[in-house]
């Protein structure tokens, strides 16, 4: 029983191809990650289950309903939350208003919700930003933000659009030891990408594989991550062989 | 310090409501009338402009609505105050209507299209002047006995008074919330299950409504008028200029920007004469080079004391993503 | 048929060549537009900004050419390259002075301080020269040209037609075949990347925003011979470019060309048909109708 399926989902924008007859399922319970080159799709995947985009064809079921031509707010009711590649954070309000807002998705108390964002942030060991303003705050900060923001949402699924690009190794590592916690705030599953091979491998369950738009692998990451048409992908196919 | 603010606005509107005991001359109540009007104008504008983030220019259209209303309802046998309601209906209505075209164009196209609204409403009150007088204009009932000015400026501050009070409410509020997220990013507020559309929509209606009193009392007070002067682009800016001259997005803002802008507008044409345009553009242009965040807000600002977020100047977000802008419509949502 | 022109419901002759002449018309002015309107479309193409001065600037350019017609007698047709100039300088200083700075901010206030800037201009020029409306009188007005008995063309607006048409080539040629043409539209499209090609974006904006303003400038002073001349003047004009140009397309000066043309003969042929009073009214409608059908304008491909 998948929690979110997408079924041969195809999208395109004027010329380009972006996503080709992609059909992948998350289960409840799984952390699973796309990855794939730049300009691979993945984002635009992820807009599309997010009703950011509609497809052109296919179709996408969440829960049990189809989601195929959902508005993103509806989405978010329905239990899928996601963060932004490029971090959208309000910068006019304060870390703690941002995360806020998430939660008056679950609640319209601003007072029930002012302590779901506090709990949200101690996880995400935010408390000593919590009421500074969003703008000026470093990457790392927000970051974490947008993942707290989808949090305070409550979501079955959420959708992380690599959360970990840009930041020193270090703390990405530490941030995904913190995804991995996910599962403690009732999120059923997780969907990823990401390019930082040592997250994938460290928190992944399953791997999916994009390259312009079409699957070109699925499974294990330890396994996924020697196949001869991923290296290719990646790094070009001299490379194929160095594998073998 | 919430209390203190408390404590300083009712200070405030009690001694604003005491006024007509002391000031006995009609011209100086007329131009305090003119400064909570726009108070009160200033604040329904900042619903939409200060705390959604959408520049609207035409707000005129929801002023006049209310005047003509009040003008052409009663002229056909219905009570003043009762016309009033029908003109604030008729706002609402006009307010979904330009809305729902409106709302669905982003930055300058939004204002753009808000200018047009008004201004076919202008010129088709112009043009029919079997309905609206054109250009000749239409007389207004008095919504007080004996027109008396004070009554309008009593008024006037009563009309600040709710408008104000509707804001803190909303401020505080999870719609409140859900404004500034629409304001600050859009895509943002959708992901987290904000409608914005409705969002937007409901404050514009609520705005409007507001904006239709603003217009019926004002029509009242000078008992005649014409579509060049309360559906003029004239009205649409001066609110918007009241409301961002003090602080847009700030509560108090539009207050302090009425009282600030209305009060050099009479000093400049009492000293300047002629040339008080010329002063009240180089206003204009001194607030938005060296005050962009309004005088509330960038006091705010400093003592980082107010809550709701004045709009700050910069935008200092890393470059959108090319491939991104390329993908997404810059235009419509 | 005809309904407000108090004729007649007379014969489909008079009905077809009035509608002709409307269409000649209309043609007429909207080079005339189309060039007001290509000025607005290279400052918003290039810098995202609306520019509610616009018209204050075609004023500016109409006083100019007045003045250089009352002092040397020089016909605007002449003298025109003088209002170019002017407010080339004008529309220069403008973005470096008071545009750039502010660059940063949300669109509001750029629009609210070309508000400013106009109305300060307005009231300048009231101030200077008077609030009375003035016109000019050149020996070329009194000229017709007959094509056929029933139509007829005003030579002034032949003229005017003619140099619109030759600057508005001159201008589609700057921007599509010079480097600084190349430079602008690099900028148009990727405000961030251009600065990586080492172009000077500071430069080139301020460029563009003075060929735009001297645009406009030129339109008003091919207008005084065909126009009334006072302070005010400029406000139609800066409302009918904002339509124009989203019509066309933002940032398209090929499109704000052709959507000049078709405004001005929308606008001769509702004046026609029900009278000059709602032509700007209909100018509005058709804006707001291709906002809410086709936000992209009849030209607009990339993203506004």
């Amino acid at each position: 029983m998948s929690l979110l399926e997408t079924k041969h989902v195809s999208k395109r924008f004027g010329g380009l191809k972006a996503i080709s007859d992609v059909s992948f399922t998350v289960r409840p319970g799984e952390m699973c990650f796309i990855v794939g080159p730049n300009g691979a799709g993945k984002t635009t995947l992820f807009n599309l289950i997010t009703g950011v985009f509609h497809p052109d064809s296919g179709s996408i079921h969440f829960d049990g309903r189809t989601i195929t031509n959902l508005s993103p707010d509806r989405a978010a009711k329905l239990g899928i939350g996601r963060t932004f590649q490029i971090v959208k954070p309000l910068r006019n309000l304060t870390v703690l208003e941002n995360v806020m807002l998430g939660a008056f998705l679950r609640t319209s108390s601003p007072a029930k919700a002012e302590q779901e964002a506090i709990k949200v942030l101690k996880f995400l060991q935010m408390e000593k930003v919590l009421h500074l303003p969003a703008r000026g705050m470093g990457l790392p900060m927000l970051k974490r933000l947008e993942i707290a923001r989808a949090l305070a949402t409550k979501p079955k699924l959420v959708l992380l659009d690599e959360v970990v690009a840009g930041l020193p190794t270090s703390e990405a590592i530490q941030l995904a030891m913190l995804l991995k916690r996910l599962p403690e705030w009732g999120i059923s599953a997780i969907g990823g990408i990401e390019h930082v091979m040592q997250v994938v491998m460290r928190v992944a369950d399953r791997v999916m594989v994009l390259d312009h738009g079409t699957v070109i692998a699925e499974g294990l990451p330890q396994d996924v991550v020697h196949r001869p048409e991923v290296i290719e992908a990646y790094l070009g196919s001299k490379y194929k062989e160095i594998v073998q | 310090m919430k209390r203190w603010f408390f404590i300083m606005m009712g200070i405030f509107f009690l001694l604003a409501l005491l006024v007509p005991l002391v000031v006995q001359s009609d011209y100086t109540l007329q131009i305090l009338f003119r400064v909570f009007l726009f108070a009160a104008l200033g604040l329904a504008w900042n619903l939409v402009g200060g705390y959604t983030g959408q520049l609207s220019l035409g707000h005129a259209a929801y002023f006049g609505v209310g005047a003509y209303s009040l003008a052409l309802f009663s002229k056909a046998g219905v009570s003043p105050w009762v016309s009033v309601l029908l003109g604030m209906a008729l706002a609402v209505i006009s307010a979904a209507v330009i809305g729902s075209v409106s709302f669905r164009l982003r930055g300058p196209y939004f204002a753009l299209c808000t200018i047009a609204f008004a201004e076919v409403l202008r010129l088709t009150a112009k043009n029919l002047p079997n309905l609206t007088g054109g250009d000749v204009g239409v007389q207004v009932p008095l919504l007080f006995p004996h027109s008396s000015t004070k009554a309008f400026y009593v008024s006037g501050v009563l009309l600040t008074m709710i408008v104000l009070a509707l804001t803190a409410w909303i401020e505080r509020s999870r719609f409140g919330y859900y404004l500034l997220a629409i304001r600050e990013d859009q895509d943002a507020a959708l992901a987290v299950g904000v409608n914005t559309a409705r969002c937007k929509l409901w404050i514009l209606l609520l705005s409007a409504a507001l904006t239709a009193i603003g217009g019926a009392l004002y029509a009242s007070l000078f008992l005649f008028i014409v579509p060049d002067q309360v559906l003029a682009m004239e009205i649409s800016t001066e609110i918007a200029i009241v409301a961002m001259l003090g602080g847009a997005g700030t509560l108090i803002g539009p207050l302090v920007g009425s009282i600030t802008l209305e009060t050099a507008s009479e000093i400049f044409k009492n000293f300047f004469k002629e040339a008080n345009l010329l002063i009240y553009g180089v206003l204009i242009v001194v607030v938005v080079l060296f005050l962009p965040e309004g005088i509330v807000g960038t006091i705010a600002n400093k003592l980082r004391v107010f809550k709701a977020a004045p709009i700050a100047p910069f935008d200092t977000s890393e470059p959108p993503d090319a491939d991104e802008e390329a993908q997404r419509a810059a235009i419509s949502e | 048929m005809l309904s407000s022109q108090g004729r007649s419901c007379g014969s489909f002759v008079n009905w077809f060549y009035s509608t002709i002449q409307a269409i000649l018309n209309g043609l007429l002015t909207g080079a005339l537009y189309g060039l007001i309107a290509m000025g607005m479309a290279l400052i918003f193409g290039v810098m995202r900004i609306v520019n509610f001065a616009h018209g204050a600037f075609l004023m500016l350019g109409m006083y100019a050419t007045y003045v250089l017609f009352q002092t040397t007698g020089i016909s605007p047709y002449y003298g025109f390259p003088l209002a170019g100039a002017v407010l080339f300088v004008i529309g220069y200083a403008t973005y470096m002075g008071l545009l750039r700075p502010i660059r940063g901010q949300v669109d509001f206030m750029v629009i609210l301080l070309t508000m400013g800037l106009a109305l300060i201009i307005t009231d300048g020029v009231q101030l200077i020269f008077g609030a009375d409306y003035h016109q000019i009188s050149i020996p070329l007005l009194s000229k017709n040209i007959r094509l056929g008995s029933q139509i007829s063309i005003n030579a002034p607006w032949l003229v005017s037609f003619a140099i619109a048409a030759v600057l508005a080539v001159v201008l589609y040629f700057v921007v599509t075949h010079t480097m600084f043409g190349r430079a602008a539209r690099a900028i148009a499209q990727n405000r961030y990347a251009a600065p990586l090609m080492g172009i000077n974006v500071n430069q080139v904006q301020a460029i563009s925003f003075g060929i735009g303003s001297a645009a406009a400038g030129v339109a008003g002073a091919l207008l005084l011979p065909v126009f009334y001349l006072f302070p005010e003047v400029g406000n139609q004009f800066k409302l009918k470019s904002f339509v124009m140009v989203v019509l066309g397309g933002m940032g398209s000066i090929q499109g704000a060309a052709i959507a000049g043309l078709v405004l001005g003969v929308v606008e001769s042929l509702t004046s026609l048909y029900w009278g000059n009073e709602w032509a700007l009214a209909v100018d509005f409608v058709i804006f707001i109708l291709v906002l809410s059908l086709k936000p992209s304008g009849i030209f607009g491909s990339q993203r506004a």
